[in-house]
């Protein structure tokens, strides 16, 4: 296998490869990529499972298609041979839940000095979230 | 608390931009944060309560009042709000407004984005170039994704591109995911 870049929160590098144009990925190198685990009760992650109906769907070789993977954690991805990527947004319910339903969705950043912090560091207070920018 | 959260890449720019603030600064080079919120331009304000509730969904407000004659957002009534909230929990009627949920193609020019920034910072640029015009073209009139883009390409954020773009989203009647707000026109 060669190797694929997988974005989402960062870029990893993950061995893969292309079969038409389908990104199919190691499925050891699954967790590394997005930090789901394919599990016989589905995809998981933190004890959490998602179950995939159709298996046969996102196997692909060897491999998995990360695309599939994607679709189905309600993700949606841009696929890119060209530039040897995928790129992998957030889950939609997410940014829907927050709009309509008003849960402040967590999320995990560095400040400027390398450190990660989440909303939730900051749990239990009266919080304004600023978006800025030096553009 | 503040905690101000910069849909930036530029280290160095935000250090400076941030002297003096004692609230924490976090970076989001890969605009997760315009995803999760549906944020389309800066600066945006969301107040956020206890209990995780979002009480006021974004609303462009401003630290200064320097754009305060081209906005019409003051200063001063934004933080008078804000005192009445964390004092009082009395938040503004305009709080109830609910946000347009991001469109498919604002979501994909959000991935077309974090392609380009990524090439750009692994020194493809031909292919960053490819993939920024492609985020514009689906969401032409998002200043994350359009006037973000301008530094990460050598281009000025403040110059005739700006203005350019300025004008479109005037033009389009002032297209932004929040409540919005009197613009002044001419």
């Amino acid at each position: 296998m060669s190797e694929i870049t997988i974005i989402s929160e960062s870029a990893t590098p993950t061995q893969g490869n292309w079969i038409g144009g389908t990104a199919c990925i190691d499925p050891a190198s699954l967790n590394d990529a997005i930090g789901w685990e394919l599990k016989p009760e589905g995809l998981c992650r933190e004890g959490i499972c998602v179950p995939v109906e159709d298996r046969e769907r996102i196997k692909s070789g060897d491999g998995i298609d990360i695309a599939e993977v994607a679709k189905i954690l309600g993700r949606p991805s841009l696929v890119s041979s060209s530039t040897n990527t995928v790129t992998i947004g957030q889950p939609s319910i997410i940014r829907s839940r927050a709009l309509s339903e008003r849960e402040a969705p967590d999320f995990t950043l560095e400040d400027l000095d390398g450190e990660s912090r989440s909303l939730s560091s900051w749990a239990g207070k009266k919080r304004l979230l600023v978006a800025f920018s030096s553009w | 608390m503040v905690i101000a959260v910069a849909i930036d890449e530029n280290v160095q720019a935000i250090t400076e931009l941030s002297e003096g603030i004692s609230y924490p600064v976090l970076m989001d080079p890969n605009h997760i944060l315009t995803e999760m919120y549906a944020i389309s331009n800066v600066p945006s304000v969301v107040w956020i309560d206890e209990n995780d509730k979002i009480v006021r969904p974004a609303a462009a407000e401003f630290g200064t009042n320097t754009f305060t004659e081209i906005t019409g957002i003051s200063r001063e009534t934004h933080m008078q709000q804000v005192r009445n909230w964390v004092h009082d929990q009395i938040v503004p009627e305009d709080a109830t407004f609910t946000v347009s949920d991001l469109t498919e193609e604002e979501v994909l020019a959000r991935l077309h984005f974090r392609l380009a920034a990524h090439l750009q910072r692994t020194g493809q640029t031909n292919d960053a170039e490819t993939h920024f015009d492609l985020a514009a073209e689906l969401a032409p009139l998002d200043f994350t994704i359009v006037r973000a883009s301008m530094p990460l390409r050598g281009r000025d954020p403040f110059g005739e591109e700006f203005f350019e773009l300025y004008e479109k989203y005037l033009n389009a009647g002032s297209p932004y995911h929040g409540i919005p707000r009197n613009q002044i026109s001419d």
